[in-house]
Formats: structure tokens, C-alpha cells, sequence
């Protein structure tokens, strides 16, 4: 990018000004489109682009890598399952020598719920085990996106930057592929062999980690059946009778029913991302998922009657004053989980992994307690559809400063947290160290409070293993979150980009930023539904018709990827 | 900001008959002991200054690891920005936004430290004085998101408040989420927090006014209420006048922290103020030229506030900042 000349006063608007600039602003990405890996997916109906096959040489070589067989196999885009019990003796070794050199690594990453300190006995645990002094920067994950953006603006980025897909808002992108380095002298083709347990990561994952053209993320793969699940206190449904609601009024009514504000009881928090299932509207993650070929015409989610639809069916739970109070504090609300488990309320949206974890944190205090995960129903009662979700969405990047012997290192960490499950690798990354974190009694493990504090986040969000859910101290949770996945997966189509990795023209970057505070100003009824339509209709002209055309073009060069 | 771009240099003052060399011979002492201030003021608020030129491009923080070069690097876009702005109704909601609370500030929190200063001030007992001053100061002390913690334990949706009124029967009220009060919860949360640390200043000036005046109004037959009015009241006008103009500086900055924490449980449309609509744009959306564009507004704003404002202080008689 040159310094251009000031353009006039009077010219056009800023925007259409670059516009004219679309030379300056591909140079970002190394003279290539902008469009970072594509190619189809799977299914897709008109993959293998040539984009796909440049993408082919920057992919590691898979080299499958099954320690143990699931006792539940991948479904409808499922994770794969463990249910069995657990026997520390035979576990396997993934990495049979310490691959770190000792040097130190920085890692700033979101973290949900509040951080251990540096030198706790996990943190040195994993990196006695790796051989790396990983120093963590964690960050509330909740507000990460407020963070990132200045970091990654100033001169002093950590080593390693954890990104997760839906943080990747405005600039950001065009930020990964300055400022992290090309990983593919050391990981692509069969390169990746040095490091057995990443090349065990599916193919689909690494596509993803393709920013500008060069192999940058490490990623986490991840099911591409929707991540979030409507969570419930089923101990407290059974005892007063509640049905799972089947339908958008059924969920109304019951909520209705379920409020008493009187004795500090409310039905649910924001359902705002339920209702996106309900609603069938196209996911909001990341932008590209966003976009659907719709009749021969790309449609973007926010221009469709579904998402209106599901905003005005979250405003009526506020309205009807369903929802805990604290919802309304947005991103600023204090952790969901003391309140759940006091049972302030009894419903709320969140990733799958929490089915699990706040089953485990009130386990021993708590055993009456019980979490669920409801299936969604369309919102008149049918069969829902429901969007895919991308196949990796948390993604490592290397600092482009960092030395040779830091990237070996980070690998190694990569290397480590990504062994599959069944070895010691796995059990050392998820549970910690045994009698410290963890103890094992009859095949099932048990975190202890310590392991219960330290052992959350961090290193799982370096690099992990093809989507597994094991939980052998809860295997009944891990069974009904595979099958949780699978039903919902038969439910499951995919959009038109999905899988692909597209960074939009960074003239483009700032024109959805305002959409998720409207979206919530409408649900907890600060503005209306045609505030709603007054955006979009200002959307279209600020760059939102020319970003469809962008993306017309971007699938007539390489094909859909929708089923 | 601009209040100290305003009192460092004073180019033709009275002293004007030496020349400048023996002036400052015979300052330099002084000039000695004022420089490391004057060395931290250039580098942490003069230096930045320049940065502003981000203002008329479309500055991509990305393109190098180095702001300067980013700087170099990224495309002029002349006025674009500002023209951005002014036909930005999310800019002028927050301009709106910010003068509001201004205005009710200076209504409803400037007179509390100093009703609060002629109270303490009216506590002979030294003890009851002092246990007083520590309770009305400690607050000052608290964090914003411990003070809005505190509110919202209180106030909010599943707060005390609402509990207790549940309980009687009544409805419950989120005052901490609610749009159109929001203006006066943040003036009651400042108030909250900072009126007691404002009164130190009212204080010292308090301590210097001569009890011998006291003394003769009494003699004179004036009672209590006529000795605050004619002597006390009198001795801190210098000093209301010179916290006024000051304030008033810094009219368009009402509170950034306080106000970010509470921004998505009322949205932008109610919270919204100058400082959270630069940081929004800025570093939460990396539109850094359209950020800085709107930061360059407010200090140029300000800056007008202050002249404005110290030139009223001069018609009433009073010092204000500084004097030509």
C-alpha cells in the first residue's frame, strides 16, 4: 500500500473511495484474491477449485493416528466417543521424547472463568512434560474481541495468539496475516511427520488454518454440528413435571410457567443463539457462513425473515420477563454457572463443553444436580434446520518475529496437547496430574477442587485432536453429547462457503460490526425490529451489495459447498 | 488535555524589562526542578499528539509492527473521516450523550463536595472530623467494576432492591439496565464514589480563611448562616471558579471506564458517550483513522470549552486557569 494522494472533499465516501484502491488492498494478502483456502468440502457440489489445488501443497500429509477405537464413531458430523472406563496402565505414549528445547513461549488466549496462577501445579506439570516454559496470558474470553484488536496493533505481540473464528471480526483477519508467521516450511506435506500427533488432525481442520495463502493457524477441530446446545436443569424439569418444549410457543408457555421472580427463579437467560436454531437462520460465527445461494441469489442471514423472526421471539421472553435479570448486563453478566447451579435458572445456550464441565464442578457439592442438553425443535413444532458449522474454529498463530527455535517449540506444545485420546498426553492436557488434579477410582476419574480450579482452558487451546468428547467419570453425559450431535447432524446443512477460510476486502471489514449490539438492543427491547431494517437496508448500500457481489464471484471461480 | 497545552508557556509576561538570558539565570533553578515534569508531559501527551494524523487515513494498525511505519503506509483520505462522522448518528447520539451527562453532573454532583466541605468543616470534634473525612474518601479508592458490582448487588434486576419489593408483593425493578434512567445512575454512582475525595480541595481552602473574620462578622451581630454567606462562601469562590473552568475543560470527557462496564446492559443507544464511541470505533472495530478523526473533534471541542470558559471566569473578576 503506497501512500495515496488525499483525495478530494468532495470526492466519494470513504469506503467507495478504496474501492477504487482494490489493487492496494489485495496486495495484503500477497497478490492473491483474497480468499485464503477454498476449494469444496466434502460434499461439495462444485469443489476442487484451482485455489483448492494450491491449497493441496500448503496441507500436512494426515497420518491417522487411532490409539484407541471409539466406543461411540463420528455420525452426521459428529465427535467421536468415549464411554469406556478409564485404566491409567495402559495408556499410550504419543510422544516418546520431550520435543521442547526448554525456551520460553508466551501464549495469550481466551479463557472462560477466572485464571490459576502462572506457577500452578498444572502449568508445570505440562511443561515439565513438554518441555517448554509456556508463560500464559489468558484473557476473559467473554470480552476477548475488546483486547485482541489493540494487541495485535502494537509492537509487542506475544509469541503465540490464540484466535477463535467468532473474534475475527473488522481487521482482524488482514492483522493474522501480517503479523503471524508461515508455518508451512514446517508442517506442510509430509513435514508434519515430525510432529505424529498434529499430522493426526484432520485435513478439514488444517484447510481452515490457510490465512493469505500460507499455512498460519493451528487449529481445533471441532464438530460441525452446532457447538451450542440448550442447557437444563433436568434434576428440577423432573421433579415439577416440565416437558422439554417442542416448538417456539412451547417454549413460551413454559417459561411462563417456570418464572417466579418472587422466589428468584426465572426461566432462562438470553436465547437469542437457541432461536437461531429454532428459526433456521444462517449461522453468525463467521461471516462467510453467514451467505447462502439462495434461488441462484447469495442471501446474507441478516436480510432474511428467520433472523427478524427469531429476534422478535427473544424479545417476547424479555418482554414476558422470562429471562434473569442478569442477562440484560450483556457481556458484562458475571459467570452463569453459581446461578445455574442455584437454580435462578433453569435454561441456558451454551458451547457443549459446559454439558459436561458444570456437570463435573458440581458433582461432589451438589448430587442432586443435573445438567441436559434439550434438542432443538423448529420453531413451529417440526423438525429443525440447523446450519453447519465450520470443521475448526479456534485457531494458535505463531508471532511472525518469533525465532526458529520458538516455532519448534510451540509446535512441540502443539504436538503435546493434540494427542489423541487414550495416552498419557491426553490425560495430562484435559485432566492434569493424577492424585493432584485428579484420581481415579474403578476406571473413572474424579477432578479434585484443584483440578477443578487449575485444569480449564489454556492448553486445549494450542492445537487438540480430531473432535473427541471422552468422559469416563461421566460417560452417560458423553454418550448424550455424541448422540445430541448426531440427531441434530441428520438436521444439518451446510452453506455455500462452508469449510472454506475467506478473508473479506478489509473495505468491507467494518460493515457487520454493529449488528450484534442492535441485535441485542432489540431483544431487550431498546429498539425496534425496523431499526433492524432501517441497518440492513444501509448495510446493502454502505458495501453490503458489492461484498455480495464479491462473493458471487469468489463462488463462481471455485464452486459451492452447500449440501 | 488541552488545559495543560494552556498554562506551560507564558511569553510576554510582566517580568518583560530583564532580558530573556537573566531571566532565566535567575530561574534556572527553578526551570531546573520543573523538568522532569515538562520531559514526561512531552513524551506521554505532547508526542501523541502527532499520532493524529491517523485522523485523515485509513490507518491499518497491521501493515507493520511499528506505528510510525503503519503510518507511512496507509492510505490519505483527506477530510473523509470527519465527513464520516459528522453524518454518523451513533456520533451524535454520543455527543448528546456526553453533554447530558455533563450538564447533570454539574447540577447534581459539582455542589456536593462543597456542601459536603462546609459540613466537615462545621465538626469541631477532631476525631468525629476525621473518622467522617476517611468514610466520605474511601470509595474514591474502590475500582469501577467494584463499585458497579456493589450497584448491581443493590440495584439490579435480582439486587436487594428488587428482592425486598418482590417479597412485599410489588413488582421488582432493574434500575441498572434500565436506558432511561441510565444518566442519573451514573451521576449517582460518581457521586458515590468521588464527591467525598472532592471536598479536599474546598477544605484546604476552608483552613485558610482567618478566624479573626469569623471573629468581626460576629462581633458585627452576623449569625451563622450570615458568616457562610459573607465570609466563608466568599474565601472558596476563587477556587469554585477555577474547579468550574477546569471542569468544564473537561466537559466532553464524562467517565470512560464507569460508562464501558455498563454500556451493553443499557446499549449505546443510552450509554454511548465520546470516549466509549473512540474506543468502540477504534479498538474494538480497528477503525483507527474514523476513531482518531472523532478523538481530534473532542479536543479541539475542548480546547474552546477551556478559552470559553476561563474568558467567563475573568468577567466575573476571578483568576481562572491562567491570565494573558
Amino acid at each position: 500500500m503506497t501512500p495515496n494522494a488525499a483525495s478530494a472533499p468532495s470526492g466519494p465516501s470513504r469506503r467507495s473511495f478504496l474501492a477504487s484502491t482494490a489493487v492496494a488492498t489485495a496486495a495484503v494478502a500477497g497478490g492473491m484474491p483474497l480468499l485464503a483456502a477454498c476449494g469444496g468440502s466434502d460434499s461439495g457440489s462444485g469443489g476442487g477449485s484451482s485455489s483448492g489445488k494450491d491449497a493441496k501443497k500448503l496441507l500436512p500429509s494426515y497420518v491417522a493416528n487411532n490409539v484407541v477405537t471409539p466406543d461411540i464413531p463420528s455420525k452426521n458430523g459428529s465427535s467421536i466417543g468415549f464411554t469406556s472406563k478409564l485404566d491409567l496402565a495402559t495408556l499410550k505414549t504419543s510422544v516418546p521424547k520431550k520435543l521442547g528445547k526448554g525456551g520460553k513461549v508466551t501464549i495469550m488466549a481466551p479463557f472462560w472463568g477466572s485464571p490459576p496462577k502462572q506457577d500452578n501445579a498444572y502449568y508445570t506439570a505440562m511443561n515439565s512434560m513438554i518441555g517448554v516454559d509456556v508463560e500464559w496470558q489468558n484473557q476473559d474470553g467473554n470480552t476477548y474481541d475488546q483486547k485482541l484488536g489493540a494487541v495485535l496493533a502494537s509492537s509487542d505481540v506475544p509469541d503465540v495468539v490464540v484466535v477463535p473464528n467468532w473474534n475475527m471480526g473488522g481487521k482482524i483477519p488482514t492483522a493474522i496475516i501480517s503479523k503471524f508467521a508461515d508455518l508451512g516450511p514446517y508442517l506442510s506435506g509430509d513435514k508434519v511427520k515430525d510432529y505424529p500427533n498434529l499430522a493426526a488432525i484432520p485435513t478439514d481442520a488444517w484447510r481452515r488454518c490457510i490465512f493469505g495463502g500460507k499455512l498460519r493457524g493451528l487449529p481445533m477441530p471441532s464438530s460441525y454440528v452446532t457447538n451450542i446446545v440448550p442447557l437444563y436443569r433436568k434434576d428440577i424439569f423432573d421433579k415439577k413435571g416440565y416437558q422439554v418444549p417442542r416448538s417456539a410457543d412451547e417454549f413460551l408457555a413454559l417459561a411462563k410457567e417456570i418464572t417466579n421472580a418472587k422466589a428468584k427463579r426465572w426461566a432462562c437467560m438470553d436465547m437469542k443463539w437457541t432461536a437461531w436454531q429454532m428459526f433456521s437462520v444462517l449461522s453468525g460465527s463467521e461471516k462467510p457462513l453467514g451467505w447462502n445461494l439462495v434461488d441462484g441469489k447469495l442471501i446474507n442471514r441478516i436480510e432474511t425473515q428467520e433472523y427478524l423472526e427469531a429476534l422478535e421471539w427473544t424479545r417476547k421472553l424479555f418482554a414476558a420477563g422470562v429471562v434473569h435479570p442478569d442477562a440484560m448486563l450483556g457481556k458484562n453478566a458475571p459467570d452463569a454457572g453459581p446461578k445455574f447451579a442455584a437454580g435462578e435458572f433453569l435454561i441456558y445456550p451454551n458451547d457443549i463443553s459446559q454439558w459436561w464441565s458444570r456437570t463435573a464442578e458440581q458433582a461432589t457439592q451438589n448430587p442432586d444436580y443435573k445438567i441436559w442438553g434439550m434438542d432443538v425443535y423448529a420453531h413451529d413444532g417440526g423438525n429443525p434446520q440447523v446450519w453447519a458449522e465450520q470443521p475448526a474454529g479456534i485457531f494458535a498463530f505463531v508471532n511472525k518475529k518469533a525465532s526458529e527455535s520458538v516455532i519448534h517449540d510451540v509446535l512441540a506444545v502443539a504436538n503435546t496437547t493434540a494427542a489423541p485420546y487414550g495416552t498419557k498426553e491426553y490425560m495430562a492436557t484435559n485432566y492434569g496430574v493424577e492424585g493432584t488434579h485428579y484420581t481415579v477410582k474403578n476406571g473413572v476419574p474424579t477432578k479434585t477442587t484443584q483440578g477443578n480450579n487449575e485444569v480449564i482452558n489454556a492448553y486445549v487451546m494450542v492445537a487438540s485432536p480430531a473432535s473427541t468428547i471422552a468422559h469416563p467419570d461421566f460417560p452417560e453425559v458423553a454418550k448424550a453429547q455424541v448422540e445430541w450431535q448426531q440427531r441434530m447432524g441428520s438436521f444439518t446443512k451446510k452453506s455455500s462457503f462452508f469449510g472454506q477460510m475467506i478473508t473479506e476486502p478489509s473495505r468491507y471489514a467494518n460493515l457487520m460490526d454493529n449488528f450484534e449490539t442492535l441485535e441485542d438492543d432489540i431483544t431487550r427491547g431498546r429498539k425496534k425490529i425496523s431499526d433492524m431494517q432501517q441497518a440492513v437496508s444501509d448495510w446493502k448500500s454502505k458495501g453490503g451489495d458489492k461484498l455480495r457481489d464479491w462473493y458471487q464471484k469468489l463462488l463462481d471461480d471455485n464452486g459451492s459447498s452447500a449440501s | 488535555m488541552a488545559s495543560e497545552g494552556t498554562t506551560g508557556t507564558e511569553k510576554k509576561s510582566k517580568a518583560g524589562k530583564l532580558s530573556l538570558r537573566l531571566r532565566f539565570r535567575r530561574d534556572r533553578v527553578l526551570i531546573l526542578m520543573t523538568l522532569p515534569a515538562v520531559l514526561l508531559l512531552l513524551v506521554f501527551n505532547y508526542l501523541p499528539i502527532l499520532g493524529n494524523i491517523v485522523a485523515f487515513q485509513d490507518y491499518d494498525p497491521y501493515v507493520s509492527d511499528n506505528g510510525i511505519v503503519s503510518m507511512l503506509h496507509s492510505a490519505w483520505v483527506g477530510l473523509e473521516n470527519f465527513q464520516q462522522i459528522f453524518a454518523d448518528s451513533a456520533f451524535w447520539n454520543a455527543v448528546k450523550n456526553t453533554l447530558v451527562l455533563f450538564f447533570l453532573q454539574l447540577v447534581l454532583f459539582f455542589p456536593i463536595p462543597i456542601a459536603l466541605a462546609l459540613l466537615i468543616n462545621s465538626v469541631v470534634r477532631p476525631r468525629v472530623r476525621a473518622i467522617a473525612q476517611a468514610v466520605l474518601y474511601l470509595p474514591h479508592f474502590f475500582s469501577w467494576v467494584l463499585v458497579i458490582s456493589v450497584f448491581q448487588q443493590i440495584f439490579g434486576g435480582a439486587g436487594l432492591l428488587s428482592q425486598l419489593l418482590r417479597r412485599h408483593g410489588y413488582d421488582g425493578i432493574n434500575i441498572m439496565s434500565d436506558p432511561s434512567t441510565f444518566k442519573f445512575l451514573v451521576t449517582a454512582e460518581s457521586v458515590w464514589k468521588d464527591a467525598g475525595w472532592g471536598i479536599i480541595v474546598f477544605l484546604a481552602a476552608l483552613a485558610s480563611v482567618s478566624p479573626d473574620l469569623y471573629e468581626a462578622a460576629a462581633m458585627d451581630g452576623a449569625g451563622r448562616w450570615r458568616r457562610m454567606w459573607h465570609v466563608t462562601l466568599p474565601a472558596l469562590r476563587p477556587v469554585i471558579a477555577l474547579l468550574l473552568v477546569l471542569r468544564v475543560g473537561d466537559a466532553l470527557t464524562v467517565g470512560f471506564e464507569q460508562i464501558l462496564l455498563q454500556r451493553d446492559a443499557v446499549g449505546p443507544g443510552a450509554s454511548d458517550v465520546l470516549d466509549t464511541f473512540v474506543w468502540w470505533n477504534g479498538v474494538r472495530n480497528q477503525d483507527f483513522g474514523y476513531a482518531a478523526a472523532a478523538g481530534l473533534i473532542k479536543g479541539v471541542v475542548s480546547i474552546g470549552l477551556v478559552l470559553a470558559a476561563n474568558k467567563v471566569a475573568h468577567l466575573m473578576g476571578e483568576q481562572g486557569v491562567y491570565k494573558k
